[in-house]
């Protein structure tokens, strides 16, 4: 059964690079870029998309999953894993694998032990098990995002922003944050060891803020509901998008990859999810689908 | 949506919402027990019952839906992290459609409520 599913693996990992089309590195003019391929080229070349070398951006693969995995999923997770390891808008592409190391940080942190374990977190004083590369201020809100999501409040994020963390940063931290520890949980959940994180691609942060995003809504700024012009359109198809479809919208390509790459491949269509009659045609029902996705919210206390 | 897709696919009579807050219940939806015992062993850090789990998940209901239900308990990790980081309400429909087993489940006790109806943290 191993080495099916390791052969249907590969096999599905080839189908979703060359339907998507893939980046590489190379030496350009002196620097190290990725450069988009043909998928043509692909079919012509010992492309190994199983390469783990940790040397190229594409360190992900699935061919030793003990079970098949979807070639969405894969390509999904290759695309989230190669995004990572790039400039982002706020941060650089190394900043962003420092915030994914430190995700793998909180997971067997001490101090974050204690503090969940306490009646208040604000009670409990010590210092966090950091890979101490970021900012002070961006490992506490890593740590305590990653393992006491359900006691955030509004005065935390303003402590944080108190001491320096502009909500530009906080939500691309968040981002990156969230896809980090939803991938290292469906690995977990099938029985696959954590992927090695890619080594990061030099470049420059776009650096570029949304003007539709306003703050009159929640903690952060975000879209306002009835936008369905512009970058909203573009991001949202020109439909209204519920809050939490909007949450990351201060920085676009947060939602792209959150949203519109991770959800249609690990759960549904966005956009359906309040159809109850929407079935997205998995081995298992809508109603054991929103079954585990209400057990994992109460888990995590989460009210939304 | 729980309840909403168990109307459609006719489980209403057996559908029994308090089993998201109390596994002990039967929620009516099949193999429910098994699939809450999965996402709580994902999400623990009990190696050993996971692999159990894992291992009826695939006896059960097959490698696919190890996969797909390892994507849905993968995907409400990052959601639950971005309504929860960001203080988002629930609004309108939703709100109103959720009113009765919210108080019933004790949904309002979380923390995170406060983030709708703006009690105190």
């Amino acid at each position: 059964m191993a080495e099916k599913a390791a052969s249907d693996n590969k096999q599905s990992s080839r189908r979703a690079a060359n339907q998507q089309g893939f980046f590489l590195r190379g030496n350009i003019r002196g620097e190290w870029r990725p450069f988009y391929v043909c998928p043509v080229w692909l079919y012509l070349q010992r492309w190994d998309i199983d390469r783990d070398d940790g040397g190229s951006p594409m360190a992900i693969s699935y061919t030793t999953a003990p079970v098949p995995v979807r070639a969405d999923i894969q390509a999904a997770h290759a695309q989230i894993w190669h995004k990572l390891a790039e400039p982002g808008t706020w941060w650089t592409g190394a900043e962003r694998i420092a915030i994914a190391a430190e995700v793998r940080k909180a997971y067997t942190c001490q101090f974050c032990k204690t503090r969940k374990a306490a009646l208040s977190p604000a009670a409990v004083e010590g210092k966090h098990a950091t890979a101490g590369v970021l900012p002070d201020v961006v490992v506490e809100m890593i740590h305590q995002i990653t393992t006491d999501p359900g006691r955030l409040n509004k005065q935390w994020f303003d402590r944080l922003v108190s001491r320096g963390l502009q909500e530009t940063h906080y939500i691309e931290t968040l981002g990156v944050l969230v896809r980090t520890i939803s991938i290292d949980t469906f690995c977990r959940g099938i029985g696959l060891p954590l992927h090695p994180l890619p080594s990061p691609v030099v470049g420059n942060p776009s650096q570029v803020r949304p003007a539709e995003a306003q703050d009159d809504e929640a903690w952060v700024s975000m879209f306002p509901p009835e936008l369905t012009t512009g970058l909203a359109a573009d991001l949202y198809g020109g439909r209204q998008a519920s809050p939490v479809l909007r949450a990351l919208s201060l920085v676009p390509d947060e939602v792209r990859l959150s949203i519109f790459t991770l959800l249609p491949a690990q759960y549904m269509d966005p956009f359906r999810v309040r159809d109850p009659d929407c079935d997205p045609g998995r081995a298992i029902n809508r109603a054991q689908i929103e079954l585990l996705a209400a057990r994992v919210s109460v888990l995590n206390q989460c009210f939304y | 949506m729980l309840r909403a897709s168990s109307q459609t696919q006719q489980l209403t009579d057996k559908l029994d919402l308090s089993a998201v807050v109390d596994p002990a219940k039967d929620s009516g939806v099949v193999h429910g027990a098994l699939l809450i015992r999965f996402a709580e062993a994902v999400l623990s850090n009990d190696d050993t019952a996971l692999n159990m789990t894992r291992t009826q998940m695939l006896e059960n209901l097959g490698p696919e839906a190890l996969v797909d239900a390892a994507g849905v308990v993968a995907t409400f990790m990052q959601m639950v992290r971005i309504a929860d980081a960001t203080g988002i309400a629930v609004v309108g429909m939703m709100l109103e459609k959720s009113s009765d087993f919210r108080t019933e489940l004790g949904l309002n006790d979380f923390g995170s409520a406060q983030n709708t109806f703006g009690t105190s943290g």
